[in-house]
């Protein structure tokens, strides 16, 4: 299954756009999210066959993605979601803090990858040592390295990143896809002949996409594609839960002279610290400018677009709506009023068939207007993690320059962000 | 206002959204991977049912009000 660099099939797709467009309202943006005749599958050099994405599920276009969708949504059920969010990832997390917060200058960006990584191993469908370090490390590296896969549109160097993408698949199939193949596909074979239940079976990506591969629809022949798609969801689950929580304790830090109270509300109230990071999300979304391709003629919002288009989707700008968002949408304010109708991040997780799968993972359930949630709402991992990090007391590293991915021109992006422990917070709610 | 809701089986993508809003309104189907309409869909607030397909990520819920209005249309039709 090692996977070779093909050369693109010549003229499969256009190497130049009749166009380009921008979009930069909520709604525009919104409908052309929404809109049938608008493709991921738009450039040569990353997403024809034989490129690093061929055949995933977020490049994939029509009645093979959906399909694909159908089968991976599964995994995103609520009763998965609370298993997770309140019985596997607390523990997990708890140890993993007391191991990771040691020293002067603790990197926040890889812890956040770390701790975010060990949900996202489990559900991608790769069998990891949870609490080995050495592992957990290897595992982010990985990430790292489909991250930059995934955002090759924005990379300064992309035949480098794509070098790297493909040697990196060849050592993730060997040391992690194929054991865990082995493993998953024992257990539905058992579960086949009546030996196990359905609830014995491992639930994960990878298992869903092994039980479902002869489907045609999936269009899962080439094992190499079921690789490359349970690497997204790794990477997927992983990095951007890690540049979230970043990105929220970078503006909790900055809105401390205006709100000197606002660590110890993140620490007390799980809900507050839930709307700080939709709030977080809105202003700092981890693709600032989405793009498209335009598959047919079309319109959006009265405004014609032909074939063959490039269209790029300013989410940062449709985020600061004021319409929307109040007069003062680039203010970090987690406590604002939006409309119910509205997400509070905006769209910072897409919208329409390629809404991101893992949002109410990262970002749980929309909070409720109220000062209180119902039973069984779901708050979300990233705003677990930042609960309990704040509680623990991180603060910034005083003199020590926080650093930025330089590698890549999205600005919500971090190599690394240093802090320190401090005094916890939250009184008797800090462990 | 009674209603009459469909899923087009064909774009659905099994999002869970609908489930999740209207509950009494939608299942999921999991040996099918979709969604589709409760009986007690029909008495649903017809305002909660289009907001609701206009939110379905596939745009796979259609809505037509009792008098044959078409409230909401499907991806497929």
């Amino acid at each position: 299954m090692a996977d070779q660099a093909d050369p693109a099939r010549p003229g499969a797709l256009p190497r130049s756009y009749a166009t380009t467009v921008e979009l930069s309202g909520y709604e525009e943006i919104r409908e052309a999210l929404f809109s049938p005749d608008l493709s991921r599958t738009f450039d040569t050099r990353s997403y024809a066959e034989g490129n690093i994405r061929d055949g995933i599920v977020s490049t994939a276009h029509g009645p093979m993605h959906r399909a694909r969708r159908r089968v991976e949504n599964t995994q995103f059920r609520p009763d998965k979601l609370r298993l997770y969010e309140q019985t596997l990832f607390p523990a997990v997390m708890a140890d993993l803090l007391d191991v990771l917060l040691v020293g002067d200058e603790i990197d926040l960006y890889r812890i956040g990858e770390m701790l975010a990584s060990v949900l996202a191993s489990r559900r991608a469908g790769i069998d990891i040592r949870e609490h080995d370090l050495d592992e957990l490390t290897t595992i982010v590296e990985f990430v790292d390295i489909f991250s930059q896969g995934a955002a090759i549109l924005d990379a300064k160097d992309p035949d480098a990143v794509r070098e790297r993408v493909y040697a990196a698949y060849e050592r993730f199939e060997r040391d992690y896809i194929r054991p865990a193949s082995e493993r998953r596909q024992a257990m539905l074979d058992a579960h086949a002949r009546g030996e196990i239940g359905a609830d014995d079976l491992a639930h994960d990506i990878l298992t869903a996409l092994l039980q479902h591969r002869v489907d045609p629809s999936l269009e899962l022949g080439d094992e190499r594609r079921i690789v490359r798609e349970v690497a997204t969801y790794l990477q997927g689950g992983t990095h951007t839960n890690g540049q979230t929580v970043v990105n929220a304790a970078d503006l909790l830090f900055a809105a401390l002279p205006e709100q000197p109270g606002i660590l110890d509300r993140v620490a007390q109230d799980l809900l507050f610290a839930q709307r700080v990071v939709h709030e977080t999300l809105r202003l700092r979304p981890t693709t600032p400018k989405i793009r498209r391709r335009t598959v047919a003629d079309t319109t959006i919002v009265g405004r014609s677009i032909p074939a063959d288009a490039l269209v790029v989707l300013d989410i940062v700008r449709g985020n600061q709506e004021p319409t929307l968002f109040g007069a003062d949408p680039d203010r970090f304010d987690p406590d604002r009023t939006v409309r119910r109708d509205i997400p509070r991040w905006g769209l910072s997780f897409g919208a329409g068939s390629h809404i991101c799968p893992g949002r109410s993972v990262a970002g749980g359930f929309p909070a409720p207007d109220g000062p209180s949630a119902a039973a069984d709402h779901i708050y979300g991992l990233v705003p677990l993690m930042l609960q309990a990090l704040v509680r623990r007391g991180i603060e910034p590293v005083p003199g020590r320059a926080q650093e930025r991915d330089t590698r890549t021109e999205r600005f919500t992006r971090w190599a690394h962000y240093w802090v320190r422990l401090g005094s916890p917070k939250g009184g008797s709610f800090a462990r | 206002m009674a209603a009459s809701v469909s899923i087009d089986p064909d774009y659905c993508i099994g999002s869970g959204d609908c489930v999740r809003v209207l509950p009494d309104a939608f299942e999921l189907r999991e040996d099918l991977g979709v969604s589709v309409p409760r009986a007690a869909a029909a008495e649903t607030d017809v305002d909660l049912l289009v907001q609701v397909a206009s939110a379905c990520p596939t745009q796979a819920i259609r809505v037509v009000a009792a008098d044959g209005t078409v409230l909401h249309r499907s991806n497929g039709g």
